[in-house]
């Protein structure tokens, strides 16, 4: 009877997808060590193509020298970062080794205390003053905590810098070795560019609201606005300060009508895009960008000058540092192995700089051969010097979402900067509460 | 028929196509975007054609990341969850529908219920539920808990509704089983609706990204959206906007393919719940 | 009569709810086969869904234990403007997207059923959008609603679709009746063609014209499946998630409910205030759904 057979078949089907779904689970899980001794680690970055490709290689290098250390490397976009690290974190496990931004780690991650400290051990130290000294003092600042106890070691260290297009200035009569100094010269030289046909003469980037907070706090810096009180507990956003960096913000991108913010890509997908592509003749940039722009568009490369980031007050230039740390997760039951790993990646810091163009600020860093490769590197070290860490608080992710939507509505939809503020100053003090 | 009536349909017909056309031209213009040469995709004036066929740009996805990794892991959770989704609605469905038993209607209601939690909530107690089976990183963690679904138990409960009890009367008089009864009757009389739910499980899962990307996201268990996002992330200048979109396009074809292959027993199979009350 | 004869399965529907008594060793053997699925339920959705209901209760950051806080959660969405702003957003895109959608399936549907050459075509260029991924999909969305995109440039238009706080709900609007018509499409087409068609073509006859032979006639018929449409229509409104996400992040006024949920809970860490909205959304989405069932059913009686 074919219609039995067809019954048996259902049974059959059964148990073997139960069986499937068995064994499969099996595969998975399975994390740390084994029988053999051999140690499993865990590593996650962010996304950033020339990066992956120096980790993958230096993972390989580290397996062959440890054939007991077995890293698993995997990388999460960014936006994807942090919902994926809370949810792992939330079972009380996650991976061993996290890169991460100084703003992530000092507003949540060492605040609830899911890291553990330096261990100066697994760089051969005896203290972790020790290894500090061996950095320019200030740059471990992105990863302390309100005690000076150290969490992690800079994997790239990021002072902001400005780029411009020599190209597009002559074409508009410029001295490309006359870079503006403020934001109003930037707006003047727009100008002149809009006129030679270089209609993005200037442009921010509009991606996530980690960037709209970082463009925000760069200029808050110049302008002496701030988004929290000195003492973190309650919001900024009403002092004048922080009205006059939104009121640059607002005059550079749409009073003044030197580029069309609109047009500004708005995925994290090609983030100095139009730079890199020749449409926008400035831009603020890092040195990664500028790596990037160097590998993906070498034509436009070549015309680019990097040069100090325009101020409000030249006599006074401040800047704005950002860092991205190695950690080690608190509940990671291979803690030693992980410092050990993370001293051979820190410990190649003249790679880095060579084939990524991230700095890590080990002492005398800007006279290493490869640093001295790098177009505008002094510029880099000055803005280092000028540069600070952006203040953060609880609920960082929540406060950024609070600021781009207040850029936007200024920037795009053409509210009064005054109203706006007021409205983000009252939603970051329910956040902060 | 009268001619008013007759012009009237053909009017109404053609403006309905035109309309088909206009939703299909988004679909068009990325097919024809993934052909162009880098930097033609957003061009003014529009331009429709690219200059040079660049059907390379359907290579890069492959050659440039585990593509092909991405589709094999999504086709393979998607056949799997279908597969299950499908035996266990359709048990479910056939336990709701031809049985009475004490608590069989709370069940069911409960069930539905489900419906209406987001389920952005839910991953999380979710998720350490799975880290507790040990199953994150693995398909077992991608499957097992997307094996049965409420809609497909309401929609299979509907269908079978409308089966005669007097067939299985006369099948359970002639000595079969519960299960021969099943597969005898109630099966060859729900294949549409069965289609349908394969249909609709296999696109959900196809589209489903947040949960692969918290349990499931390493290199060897990533699926096609959580590659798609990485590949987003991942690709600079414009060089990367064609090959994303033949990439999107590629993500398309199973689904497309699948619903044309099970679009005639797919709108039967619907109209046998819903039509039929 | 041609059109519309019914599959035997159709033909004597046993009337729902109302059953002869059964051996009860065979019904015994029936429950056990909604067991697969009632376990995978009861582990994977009832437990962690009862799990939110309890953590509704708490302040819970997923990385340090929870702390019972009673309803200050609660209390605390009844004041926040991002919550009801999310609300409203919800409330917008459900309406501007799935009445049009409705309508607009319910249209082509009738217009479709006709046994005319091409329908089939026509209908398998509305059901596209329905078989593509919202992941997918919002790459080539992107380049469709640019400044220099698609739309605009074949209209000549000149929105900022996704740049302003005046058209980016829009946007999302358009995209989704784009993708949802096809889902009602094939939901109404399949009403359609289970009409006796004698009934139609009598009120032809009868010279009642197409516009209200399609009143009088199809659109009472076809009050089931608007009932279904409409519930499944405010179920998926309101728990729209990934269009947003995809496309704008929330920004420019399209922060959805669901996305204030995932943002709450995964990017700030208030797992607890996340259930307490999704308690509320629970309890909202049956009681829409009850008033609507109910609302149809009076009509019908």
């Amino acid at each position: 009877m074919p219609r039995y057979r067809q019954h048996r078949r259902l049974l059959a089907i059964t148990a073997v997808l139960i069986s499937t779904a068995g064994s499969v689970a099996a595969c998975g899980g399975g994390g740390g060590g084994s029988g053999d001794g051999t140690v499993t680690l865990t590593f996650w970055t962010h996304t950033h193509p020339p990066m992956i490709e120096l980790n993958k290689k230096l993972i390989a290098e580290y397996e062959a020298r440890n054939p007991k250390v077995k890293i698993e490397y995997q990388t999460i976009p960014n936006t994807e970062f942090g919902t994926k690290m809370l949810t792992s974190l939330s079972t009380g496990s996650g991976p061993d080794i996290i890169n991460m931004d100084d703003n992530a780690l000092r507003g949540e991650y060492i605040p609830k205390n899911l890291l553990a400290p330096v261990d100066p051990a697994g760089f051969g130290k005896k203290s972790a003053a020790d290894l500090e000294a061996g950095y320019v003092p200030g740059t471990l600042d992105g990863a302390k905590d309100a005690g000076g106890t150290l969490y992690g070691v800079p994997s790239e260290f990021n002072g902001t810098a400005f780029a411009i297009n020599t190209k597009h200035f002559q074409d508009a009569g410029l001295d490309p070795e006359q870079p503006p100094k403020t934001w109003q010269e930037v707006i003047d030289k727009g100008k002149a560019l809009n006129k030679a046909g270089h209609k993005q003469a200037f442009n921010f980037l509009y991606l996530h609201s980690g960037w709209y907070s970082q463009w925000f706090q760069t200029l808050a810096n110049q302008t002496g606005g701030a988004i929290l009180s000195p003492d973190g507990k309650s919001p900024a956003l009403g002092t004048p300060g922080t009205k006059q960096a939104l009121d640059l913000w607002v005059e550079l991108a749409r009073t003044s009508g030197i580029a069309d913010p609109k047009t500004s890509s708005r995925d994290a997908t090609v983030p100095f895009q139009d730079l890199a592509s020749g449409t926008q003749s400035m831009a603020i940039v890092y040195p990664w960008a500028m790596e990037q722009i160097r590998q993906s568009n070498p034509d436009t490369y070549k015309d680019l000058a990097v040069v100090p980031l325009p101020q409000v007050n030249p006599a006074k230039p401040v800047s704005r540092v950002y860092g991205y740390f190695w950690a080690v997760n608190k509940a990671s039951e291979h803690q030693a192995e992980s410092w050990r790993f993370i001293s051979y990646l820190a410990g190649q810091h003249d790679r880095w700089l060579s084939d990524v163009s991230f700095v890590q600020p080990v002492t005398g860093w800007q006279d290493s051969a490869p640093a001295k490769k790098i177009p505008g590197i002094d510029v880099i070290a000055q803005a280092y010097a000028e540069g600070r860490y952006d203040q953060v608080g609880p609920h960082w992710s929540e406060v950024q979402d609070t600021l781009r939507k207040a850029v936007d509505e200024a920037v795009f939809d053409g509210r009064p900067v005054d109203a706006v503020l007021n409205e983000a100053d009252e939603a970051v003090r329910r956040s902060l509460s | 028929m009268t001619v008013r009536s007759r012009l009237v349909g053909w009017a109404l017909f053609l403006v309905v196509a035109a309309g088909g056309i206009a939703f299909a031209a988004v679909l068009a213009y990325a097919v024809v975007s993934a052909l162009k040469p880098p930097g033609e995709v957003l061009s003014v004036p529009l331009r429709w054609w690219p200059s040079q066929v660049d059907w390379h740009n359907f290579a890069l996805p492959f050659l440039e990341t585990p593509f092909a990794r991405y589709y094999t892991n999504s086709v393979f959770v998607g056949v799997v969850v279908t597969l299950l989704n499908v035996l266990t609605c359709t048990l479910a469905g056939y336990s709701f529908s031809k049985f009475s038993y004490p608590g069989r209607n709370v069940a069911f209601v409960i069930v539905l219920a489900t419906l209406m939690v987001p389920l952005e909530v839910i991953y999380v107690p979710l998720y350490s539920l799975v880290y507790d089976l040990g199953w994150v990183n693995s398909f077992a963690g991608l499957i097992v808990p997307a094996g049965t679904s409420a809609f497909g138990i309401f929609l299979m409960r509907q269908s079978i509704d409308a089966v005669p009890d007097e067939l299985l009367e006369a099948a359970r008089l002639d000595g079969a089983g519960v299960l021969v009864s099943l597969g005898r009757i109630v099966v060859p009389l729900v294949r549409g609706p069965m289609a349908a739910l394969a249909l609709f499980i296999f696109m959900m899962n196809w589209d489903s990204h947040l949960w692969p990307l918290l349990v499931a996201s390493d290199d060897e268990h990533r699926t096609l959206p959580v590659g798609l996002a990485a590949m987003q992330a991942n690709n600079l200048g414009a060089a990367g906007v064609p090959m994303m979109m033949a990439a999107a396009v590629l993500a398309m074809a199973p689904t497309v393919l699948l619903f044309l292959s099970l679009q005639r027993r797919f709108v039967e199979g619907v109209a046998m719940s819903a039509g039929i009350r | 009569m041609t059109v519309t004869t019914t599959t035997p399965t159709t033909r004597r529907p046993s009337p729902p709810g109302r059953r002869r008594p059964r051996v009860s060793g065979r019904n015994v053997l029936g429950a056990m086969l909604s067991m697969p699925a009632l376990a995978l339920f009861a582990l994977f959705a009832i437990y962690p869904g009862l799990r939110v209901f309890y953590l509704s209760l708490f302040d819970y950051s997923l990385t340090s234990p929870p702390e019972f806080v009673g309803l200050d959660n609660f209390t605390f969405l009844a004041g926040d403007p991002r919550f009801h702003e999310a609300l409203l957003h919800s409330l917008v895109y459900t309406v501007g997207t799935y009445l049009p959608a409705l309508a607009l399936a319910l249209v082509l549907a009738v217009a479709l059923s006709r046994r005319m050459r091409g329908a089939g075509w026509v209908r398998l260029l509305y059901f596209l959008p329905v078989a593509t991924s919202w992941v997918a999909i919002s790459v080539v969305w992107r380049l469709v609603l640019h400044p220099d995109g698609l739309l605009n440039q074949t209209f000549g238009l000149d929105v900022d679709w996704l740049t302003s706080s005046a058209a980016a709900t829009w946007a999302l609007v358009i995209m989704g009746i784009w993708k949802e018509t096809g889902f009602f499409l094939i939901l109404y087409l399949a009403g359609l063609s289970r009409l006796p068609g004698e009934v139609y073509e009598a009120a032809q006859m009868d010279g009642a014209g197409a516009w209200q032979s399609f009143w009088r006639i199809t659109f009472p018929l076809l009050k089931p499946i608007t009932a279904i449409c409409s519930v499944m229509g405010v179920i998926r409104g309101l728990q729209a998630f990934s269009p947003q996400v995809v496309l704008t992040d929330g920004a420019f006024g399209t922060e959805v409910v669901n996305l204030f949920v995932y943002k709450t809970a995964f990017e700030n860490a208030r797992m607890g205030r996340a259930s307490a909205v999704a308690v509320f959304m629970f309890l909202v989405l049956i009681a829409v759904t009850m008033l609507q069932l109910r609302a149809f059913r009076r009509e019908d009686g």
